[in-house]
């Protein structure tokens, strides 16, 4: 029964035929063992935070046990509160809207001009973008900090969302997309009237509904994530996000470990519900951006 | 005819050029604001980097020229060697464990016919952690001591305690797990969308030739496999470079900067002691290190082809 299915195997290198082989089949059963170990390995260190965050910190100091001696969700919402976690989510919010909006705005527009419109000197600056994917963004992080403070948009969240309008890879994803449209569509709405700006708001974009799905899923978990740069340009202020809270518990002395382990588990909630929501998109998103990109 | 023919094209010609040339003209001004953006974030850090490390500076202040003193300073500077020296540690594991382990992923999942689309996922969901949430959680399982998540696991076995990160030969190694742990599910997607687009008639052919499984494997799917590994490698050399992070918040560098990564110095220089030039300096280096390690191997690669 195990290996009914095999008879239907069309990619990889196992086939039917090789079942005939005790060894191959031996070597079926030990691939399929492998895979749920990795699994295991996967997805236990997240499942193991939430069970280590209902121990209090005597239990979690002393016993060394996997599972807590009880699941009492007030411990919980005692830590949410005490550390505020309602305000660092509410900013971690703010900035990842407006991270996601600036993300398929500006990405898209250049993906569009340099894909579709294709104006004189496109290629000098497509040239360009495509270096910038050389260019390791942590290298340039003083010089960007600097500048930022230079010209006073520290302690803001403006540079946090208009980081996100300049990234290279997405607008490849963009422009790829967006030369597989058919060209019609586009002359059809040229030959209406509209102008340039037109043609991306009313064709372009309806049509480019899985693309901007794949961006706007990079794009939340970028923005969610992202702690150097945010901890860079809010902290001290009222704007700090999750992530930059949860650095700071780095150099915080009061803190206890159960309450770090609550704040990392806050820190995962929403980046596993979106997960969870899109993870076909997410999944084939990777496989198509590999093989273009 | 031929006359009227060439007046006409002269005159659309000319009509032409002046819709073309509004076109051009609407069309820059819709990219104008991304291309800023690039410019501020990208392109201007990239020089600013440059001219800061030539000047003296008083916070973010530059005071004067001082030519390449900056650059002395930082291959002077008592953690810059162990760091350059790491660095290399960090390529060799990364090379080692990050390379092969989303290979034998994409292989392993690819032969299963069970919850394939439960491995999938499963593999992936750590690359939507926050990066800086499981750098902190791999903390806990690391911990020395009888508490430590993999020393209770260990000790379920009747295996004895480890010391994990703080044995120095150990630290860098683990490191590289960790991060390998977070990417290797994506990698391992990228890897099977590409196996899936293997030709069948290949394995075909190969299997009336008597091949076995494992020969279909090294000669068919390996080499598919590994000739787009080829581009995600030079992609993981230049994110070993980066790694930031991961020592600063599960080791601090230490033990005794055993695992301080050049990324790491960068970081310290700029927001530890404010030496914002010092910083700028290092950052140039590496810039030049990743540009020279991209063209080499564009040019590597680039042989390879042509001899085949």
């Amino acid at each position: 029964m195990f290996y009914n299915r095999y008879r239907k195997k069309t990619e990889g290198v196992i086939r039917f035929f090789d079942l005939s082989s005790p060894i191959t089949k031996i070597v079926t059963v030990l691939i399929f063992v492998a895979c749920i170990i990795m699994l295991l390995i996967s997805i236990f260190p997240a499942i193991w935070v939430f069970l280590a965050s209902f121990k209090d910190i005597a239990e979690f100091r002393k016993s060394a046990t996997i599972l807590p001696s009880d699941f009492d969700f007030s411990k919980y919402t005692k830590t949410w509160n005490e550390l505020k976690f309602t305000r660092y989510y509410i900013n971690s919010f703010i900035s990842v809207t407006g991270s996601v909006v600036c993300a398929i705005i500006f990405n898209g527009l250049l993906a569009y001009v340099l894909g579709v419109l294709k104006p004189k000197g496109h290629k000098i600056v497509f040239t360009l973008v495509m270096w910038s994917l050389l260019i390791p963004p942590t290298t340039s992080i003083v010089a960007l900090y600097v500048n930022i403070n230079k010209i006073g948009l520290n302690q803001s969240f403006l540079p946090l969302w208009l980081a996100m309008g300049a990234n290279a890879f997405w607008v490849v994803l963009f422009k790829q997309y967006f030369e597989s449209l058919p060209k019609e569509y586009i002359e059809a709405a040229r030959l209406d009237g509209c102008n340039d700006f037109q043609i991306f708001l009313k064709i372009i974009m309806p049509l480019s509904k899985p693309i901007i799905a794949v961006v706007t899923i990079f794009a939340v978990t970028a923005a969610w994530s992202d702690f150097l740069l945010p901890f860079l340009v809010l902290a001290g202020t009222d704007k700090e996000t999750v992530m930059v809270r949860l650095f700071e518990f780095r150099t915080a002395s009061k803190s206890t470990d159960v309450d770090v382990l609550r704040a990392i588990a806050f820190s995962i909630i929403p980046p596993t519900i979106v997960f969870a929501l899109f993870q076909k998109q997410i999944t084939k998103g990777i496989g198509a951006g590999g093989i273009k990109g | 005819m031929q006359q009227k023919g060439g007046d006409g094209l002269f005159k659309n010609n000319s009509s032409k050029k002046i819709t073309l040339f509004k076109k051009n003209i609407s069309a820059w001004m819709i990219m104008l604001p991304s291309i800023l953006l690039f410019a501020f974030f990208v392109w201007a850090p990239l020089f600013e980097n440059i001219r800061l490390s030539l000047y003296d500076a008083q916070g973010i202040r530059t005071i004067k020229f001082v030519g390449f003193e900056n650059y002395i300073r930082v291959f002077s500077h008592p953690s810059f060697w162990p760091a350059f020296r790491n660095t290399f540690y960090y390529i060799f594991w990364s090379l080692l464990l990050g390379f092969w382990i989303p290979i034998i992923i994409a292989s392993l999942i690819t032969e299963t016919l069970y919850f394939k689309g439960l491995f999938r996922v499963g593999v992936y969901f750590p690359n939507i952690l926050p990066g800086l949430a499981s750098v902190m959680l791999w903390g806990f399982f690391f911990r020395p001591g009888k508490t430590g998540v993999l020393n209770i696991l260990l000790d379920k076995i009747g295996i004895e305690p480890f010391t994990w990160l703080t044995t120095p030969g150990w630290t860098i190694p683990l490191i590289v797990l960790t991060l390998t742990w977070k990417a290797a599910g994506s990698t391992a997607l990228i890897y099977m969308a590409a196996i899936s687009n293997i030709n069948q008639d290949l394995y075909e052919a190969a299997t009336i030739d008597g091949a076995s499984p494992f020969k279909r494997f090294l000669h068919i799917m390996l080499p598919s496999i590994l000739s787009l590994g080829k581009t995600l490698l030079i992609l993981q050399i230049i994110a070993v470079f980066q790694i930031l992070y991961e020592p600063l918040v599960m080791t601090n560098g230490g033990p005794n900067n055993a695992s301080i990564s050049i990324m790491q110095l960068v970081y310290k220089y700029a927001f530890q002691d404010y030496n914002y030039p010092m910083a700028a300096a290092l950052s140039v280096l590496i810039c030049i290190v990743l540009v020279a390690l991209t063209l080499l191997y564009f040019k590597v690669t680039k042989n390879v082809d042509d001899a085949n």
